[in-house]
Order: structure tokens, then sequence, then C-alpha cells
């Protein structure tokens, strides 16, 4: 418990400390930073409809973050997960123009293909491993180029929109993952994202399973000796967690833009990992840091209308926060540098 | 215990004296990694400090060098009292160490890694050139062959090695301390370190190097002192030493344990082994064709200084590294063709001897940790589903009966102390049902009181009828627990002996190589 609480308040110093070199950077451009981050909070909680919005960009960030939190707990990097992310949303997109279904079933069936498009995708950096040992930092790195490229060549020449942009036809109304409010394109993958979330802590928490796979990620060559399969845990893991990376793709094309379109949902995939290691690798906590990001983002609109601050002030925080969380791993873990080169092995 | 009185007058004439140390004590929690180690270094030779694994040596370089502060003793340099409170003031005072593990920056040349941190400089600028030159000046002089140009990086571990060394002399050691610094060389290498260490001495140097190579301890040092379980077994001239007398001072002479009685109840043949051979992680040929048996009811005691095959034989046998040649029946089934879970289900149980990394997850909790291997069977898991209440009840009661001082089965074990660490490891796998028991190094770093407990734990579980294969370095522990016990030396079983009459004198005999012939072949079957 208590070392709970000091991972809690040392990633809550690394925000604080982020925000704070945020501040002088801010100073720098000539903006007040209290007028800055005022306008962010009103622009991420100022009324319904905006907290609705926070909440619709938390979404994908938060199914990416479960993704990620899948991958880091059985001591896997997928930073591949935009790469599957798109695949997904390209694949659920055209089950839903290309394929008429009933209601409810058409938008199940393409978020299930969605889910195996990422998992395909990650399935070759995830075989690569498991057989060769290679890096799948890397290979899960380089794997996004050509993910996001591949759905650019699917939209721009297989599938255009004839007299439209670079982008696939509609797709069906059927095929619609249903909004909650009227106000808001906020819709029910927020409620798949809070429910993989909560249940991913259980799988890892209460199933044989996921305890094998916890050992592997903490302590591999304990895991062995106590006879889990290694090489298939790690594979398996990378899978489920490219799967789930597919699908936060499909709940973003079923749910908010109905179509794929070139470069549709930038940054969400990385958006995800590094929410997912602000919070530790915790599903649960990846809820809270996912609408972190969610709410910069979401604020971040208002920013350029009221203030001179480019909204780019974002990006730098993020990029400071990444800094600053990773400096405080470093730190924590001086003792123990195993543990933490295994963590932050790029 | 030759020397271990304070003050013995041959080794303690002060004015030749480049290093004593007297009385040193370091201890960690109940850990005595030092126990009132006398040591004296001439001016002038080449020290060798032998011992196993865990026997305090580079504890003992490491307070030298100021890395670690001692809690009791002295330290005199060339007959003047010092206190070492960190390396700045060993490097200030001549002392130059080389670590096992080197600390070189890959994208630097030679000469900057040879400066760096006490550059050459020149209008504040770094002067590349004179730290080339002088590098190059003083690798020629010691023949410690570099490229004082070339990027680290590049080079092989032999070289990083010369450049660590280059770091030392150019910080004006007169006295140097290398750390087992032909563990990651070759032979041809080691024999080039070696002049180069001669050329040291012959420029008036002092060199102390640490190792647990028999033969090159005998090949270069003029000194030796041999360390045994934090304590100074003796220093004495090489010359007048044999290589068994050196292991047996190494493995030691005097038992500090009792034998435990024990009622003869030998039944069938659990585990055998024939003719088996693995390589080891460079891919040569570490277990050379075994071959014994282990009963239920008895334990069979594997003696040998360490890195002579046992790593490897326990392995195998659990499955964790393929064999390349031979067979190993466990209750009929052969172990070679099955994974380290299926070896589990056929009734292995293993305690393995690197402990923080094989045995436990340190980070986990006690209860997660005695769950590993029995996470698939009822009631600990049902249809995938674990059952924690039932984990953590079987875990408080293990907590119990084997008396691990935790304050509860949440405890992380990394906040154990190792003898306590060690008993969750016996906890889990003495209760899982096998038949078989695989125990390597119970004891290492452990202290008595929990030495005595993990020993009365293996007689019960002797005594419950299961076969023991027992693999220790120390020979006290095994005449302590074996019924019988198996020399290995260089891979090979090179003979037995029954372990009520543990003669001391042969087995040190065949772990320093030396085969008994009229043994080897026939009763190692």
């Amino acid at each position: 418990m208590k070392d709970h609480l000091r991972a809690v308040s040392g990633q809550i110093i690394a925000i604080g400390v982020a925000l704070l070199m945020g501040a002088i950077i801010i100073l720098m451009v000539g903006e007040s930073p209290v007028r800055v981050f005022m306008t962010l909070l009103r622009g991420a909680f100022g009324d319904q409809e905006k907290i609705a919005g926070t909440l619709l960009q938390t979404t994908p960030i938060l199914i990416c973050g479960v993704a990620a939190c899948i991958g880091l707990r059985g001591g896997m990097f997928n930073v591949g997960i935009e790469g599957q992310l798109f695949l997904g949303g390209f694949a659920a997109a055209w089950v839903g123009f290309a394929i008429p279904l009933p209601t409810g079933i058409h938008t199940l069936a393409a978020l299930a293909l969605a889910v195996a498009a990422g998992a395909a995708w990650v399935a070759i950096p995830a075989y690569f491993r498991a057989r060769y040992n290679t890096n799948e930092v890397v290979s899960t790195i380089l794997s996004n180029y050509v993910a996001v490229l591949l759905t650019s060549y699917f939209t721009i020449f297989l599938f255009k929109r004839p007299g439209g942009w670079s982008e696939t036809p509609p797709i069906l109304a059927t095929s619609y993952l249903p909004e909650i409010f009227t106000f808001s394109r906020l819709n029910w993958g927020l409620v798949i994202g809070l429910v993989l979330a909560v249940g991913a802590a259980l799988v890892f928490r209460y199933t044989k399973w996921g305890y094998g796979v916890t050992m592997v990620g903490s302590a591999p060559k304990f895991a062995e000796y106590g006879g889990v399969n290694v090489k298939r845990q790690g594979f398996l893991v990378l899978l489920l967690s490219g799967a789930v990376g597919g699908l936060a793709g499909g709940v973003e094309t079923l749910g908010v833009h109905h179509r794929f379109m070139e470069g549709f949902a930038p940054g969400f995939g990385f958006d995800g990992l590094i929410a997912a290691l602000l919070a530790n690798g915790s599903p649960v906590a990846t809820i809270f840091t996912a609408l972190f990001f969610g709410a910069l983002r979401n604020g971040s609109l208002l920013l350029e209308v009221d203030t001179s601050a480019s909204r780019e002030i974002i990006t730098v925080i993020q990029a400071l926060i990444i800094l600053s969380v990773s400096a405080q791993v470093l730190v924590r873990k001086r003792g123990d540098s195993q543990a933490g080169e295994r963590r932050w092995k790029f | 215990m030759l020397s271990n009185t304070p003050g013995s007058p041959t080794l303690h004439s002060t004015a030749a004296m480049a290093v004593e140390l007297t009385g040193i004590t370091k201890r960690f929690g109940a850990f005595v990694a030092n126990d009132g180690i006398d040591l004296a270094v001439r001016r002038g030779e080449i020290h060798a400090i032998i011992g196993e694994n865990g026997a305090g040596k580079t504890t003992l370089m490491n307070i030298l060098f100021g890395l670690l502060q001692p809690d009791e003793g002295s330290i005199r340099l060339n007959g003047e009292e010092i206190v070492i409170a960190d390396p700045s003031v060993a490097i200030k005072a001549g002392l130059g160490m080389v670590h096992q593990h080197f600390k070189l920056v890959p994208s630097l040349s030679v000469a900057d890694n040879v400066f760096l941190g006490m550059e050459i400089r020149r209008h504040g600028l770094i002067d590349h050139a004179a730290q080339v030159a002088r590098t190059r000046e003083l690798s020629k002089r010691f023949g410690l062959q570099v490229d004082p140009t070339e990027r680290v990086g590049l080079l092989s571990v032999g070289i990083e090695q010369r450049i660590e060394i280059l770091k030392v002399l150019v910080r004006g050691a007169r006295t140097i301390i290398l750390d087992e610094p032909t563990a990651v060389l070759t032979p041809q290498e080691s024999r080039e370190l070696f002049q180069t260490l001669r050329s040291f001495v012959a420029e008036g140097m002092t060199v102390i190097f640490i190792s647990h190579h028999l033969e090159e301890v005998m090949d270069v040092s003029d000194t030796v002192t041999v360390l045994r379980n934090g304590r100074k077994v003796a220093t004495r001239p090489t010359a007048e030493l044999s290589k068994d007398e050196l292991v047996r001072m190494m493995v030691g002479r005097e038992v500090s344990f009792d034998r435990r009685p024990r009622a003869s109840l030998h039944g069938d043949v659990v585990l055998e082994v024939k003719d088996l051979w693995a390589r080891d992680d460079r891919l040569l040929p570490a277990l050379r064709d075994a071959s014994f048996t282990v009963r239920s009811g008895e334990v069979v005691g594997i003696a040998g200084v360490a890195g002579n095959g046992q790593t490897e034989l326990a392995e195998v046998l659990s499955g964790l590294r393929p064999a390349s040649h031979g067979v190993a029946w466990l209750k009929g089934q052969n172990l070679t063709a099955l994974s380290p879970a299926t070896i589990r289900e056929a009734g292995l149980a293993h305690v393995p001897g690197d402990r923080m990394v094989r045995g436990v997850d340190r980070n986990a909790s006690i209860s997660a940790n005695i769950l590993m291997g029995r996470q698939h069977r009822a009631p600990w898991s049902r249809g995938g589903v674990l059952n924690w209440s039932a984990i953590g009840k079987n875990a408080e009661t293990l907590i119990k009966d084997f008396d691990i001082r935790a304050r509860g089965s949440g405890d992380a074990v990394k906040r154990l102390s190792g003898g306590n660490i060690q008993k969750v490891v016996l906890a889990r796998e003495f209760t899982n049902g096998a038949d078989f028991l695989l125990i390597d190094q119970p004891t290492r770093g452990v202290d008595i009181g929990a030495q005595e407990a993990i020993h009365d734990e293996i007689m019960r579980q002797r005594a419950a009828g299961r076969a023991i294969l027992l693999i220790s370095v120390q020979l006290d522990e095994l005449a302590a627990l074996a019924d019988r016990i198996l020399v290995m030396f260089n891979g090979r079983i090179m003979g037995e002996v029954a372990g009520d009459d543990a003669d001391e004198e042969r087995i040190g005999m065949m772990m320093a190589g030396v085969a008994a012939p009229e043994f080897a072949t026939e009763t190692a079957r």
C-alpha cells in the first residue's frame, strides 16, 4: 500500500513539474500561464458539451491505453498501437459500408473485424519476437508506418468515395455505435473503454492466465522456472494488445467519423501508450490518465480562440510529462536498474 | 584458520607492506560478509585472493577501495593508517580498481575514455592529441595493445579491460586491484593480461587480483589468500601450495555442521540419469556423460567447485536447458523431452541456485510467490479463476510452518532477508507434493539460524520418502546431509563417496580434477 502511495505521488509530482516547465515556456512566448491553464480547463470542462467533448477525446486514448497496459503487464512494449488503430478503423469502415447487415449485428461484426485486423497486424512483430527474440519495440514502431500508409493506399486507390476527399464511402447507419447524448457525438465507445479497463484489471488479478502473464512481465526467469511458457504468453499478450488497439480504431470509425479517412485519428495510439505509462501499467489508473490527456486535447481547441498561445503548447506539455515521468521512474528505480531498464528499454 | 589471529608476526612487518587490512568486518543485515579479516599485501607482489562465490572477496576489495565502509577494522596503506571514505580517497592514495563490469562510454574513443573526468586541457579545451599520445605511451610501456583513437563501442571485451587498466594507470595507481579479471577473457587474452601484471610488478607496483580459478592463481601469483564464508582461511606463498591443498582450503576442512542422524530407508529409484551431456550458454560442453540414480528417502549430494557443470545439470533436470545427449528418467518419464511445466507435473520440485532471479518475483507478495507452479490446481484455481482467499490462507499457514519472518502473506518478498526469501522458496517447493526434490545451494548467503532450519526441513523431506538431489559448493553441508556424495569436475562426475565417510582428502583431490579411477567408473552409476 505504501508502494502504491509512493507511485501515485511520484506521478503527480511528475505532472506538476511538467506543468511548471510548461508554464515557463508559455511565459517565454509572452502569454500568461494562468490564462492558458484556465482556458484549457474551461475548454475541457466548461459546460456539458465541453465535458462530453473531453470524454469523446478520452475514449480512443483510453482504449489504446488499455491495449498498452496489456502489453506492459506481460513485459511487452507495444509501440504499434497507432498502426493497429488505423487498420482496425479501416476494417470496421469496410464492414460498415460494404456488407449490409441488420442493426446491432452490423456494429458487432465491424468491431470484430477491427479486433481481428489489429491482432493480425501485431502478429507479425509478435511472431518475430517469440521465434527470433526480435526487439518488439523496434518492429512495432516500424509497423506503424506501414499500417498508416497501407490504409491511405486503401482509401485513396481502392475504396475512395467518388468525388470526395481521401475517404471511404460513409458507413451504413446500421453499423453506427449509438450516441449517448443528443448534444454530442459521445457514444458507447466510452462504455466499451471503461468495461475493458476494469475487465483487464480483473483478468490480471483474478485469473491464472493473468497471474502467469504478470509473472512473465515482472520476473521472466521465475515464470519460466515455474512452468509458464514465457514465449507463448509473450506472443498472446502482444496479440491481445494489438486486438484492443484495433478495437480502438473500430470504435473511432463507428462512433465518431462514420467513415474512414486518411489520417483519421492522429496520435491516439501514442497518447494511449503514454497514458498507460503514466498510470504505471494499471488499466484502472489509465482511465484517469486518459481523461487527463483527453481534457488537454479538447481544452486546446479553445486555446487558439481565446489566447495567443498555439495549441501546440499541448504537445509541448505532453512531451514534458513524458520526460518528467521517465526521469521520475529512473530516480525511483535506481536501486533496481534492471526493472527500470525493462520498462524503459528505448 | 591458519593466520586468523591478528598480528601474526611474519605478515605484519610494516614497512614493506603496500596494504594492510586488520580485523575487517562487514555485515549486511544478519549476514556477515567479512568476519574479522586480516590481509597484508607486500609491495611489489602479485597477491591472489581466492574463494568460492559469496566467500567475501569482492566485499573486501570494495571496502579497500572505499566503495563500502567496514563495520569494524582498520586499513593501512604503506604503513600509514587511513580512512577510505570513498573511492576518490583511494585513488589519491595510489589505489586503482578494475571492476568485473566495465564502465566505459561506447561512443567515445579509447583515449577519451581513459581520460574521462580528468581530461588534459589546453586553453580550456580538451587536448585530444596529448591524450592520445599519453595513452599510446602507457599502452606501449605495459604491453596493453590498444589503438587510442578507436571508438570503444567497436572493441572486444578483452580490449575494454585493457582500457579500464589504462584508466587506473593514468590516475596514478601504484596498487592495482582486479576483480575476477579473467572471467570475461579468452585463454590467450588471459595470458597477455598476466604478462601485463608481471610488468607492473617489475616496475615496483603491487597487484591484488580476485579469482576462483585455481590454475591461474597457481600460475601468476606470488602469494595467495584464501577466503571462505567471509573468513580468512590462510595467506601462503604460492610456491608452497599444491592445487588440491588450495581446493581444500577453499571449500573448507573444518566441518561446522554435524552429520544428521538418519535411518536408512532407501526405496525405489525415482531419478535415473544416464550418459547426460549438455552445453553451456557459450555452447561449449559443460556437463559430460553424467550417470547416477537417486532413490526415494535418499539425499544424493553433488560436490564441486562452482562452475564445473552443476548449474547445467540442475537446468537440464528442470527443463530449463536442453540436453545435448543422454536421458534422465523421473519415475519412468524422460525429462529431457519435457517442458518445465510438464516436468513439474511429473513430480519435480526445484529450489534454484539463483534464488533472486529464478526462485522468486521480488516485487510480488509472498502469496503470489507461493502460488507459482500450482496455479493450475484446485483449490488455488477453478475454471481458470484464482481463489485468492484460499491462496492467502495457505500462505499464512506456510509462513507459520516454515517460520518465515514476515508481517503477513501480502508482504513483498523483497522486504524479507535472504534466509527468509529462501524459506519462501522452500515452503513453495516442499509442499507441492513432488517426489523428487532438486535443491541447489540451499543455504548460500543465508545466516546460521536459517541454515539450521533449512537443513532440518531437508531431513524431514528425506524422512517423508522424497528423493533428493542436493547440489552444494559447501562440503560441510554435504557431509551433514548427504547419504552419498558425487564429485564433479569439468562437467564430469569424478567419483563417489559415502556421506558418513566423507573423506575430504579424496573429495578435494577429485574436486581439483585428480581422478580416483578405481571409484570413478563403477560407483558413479
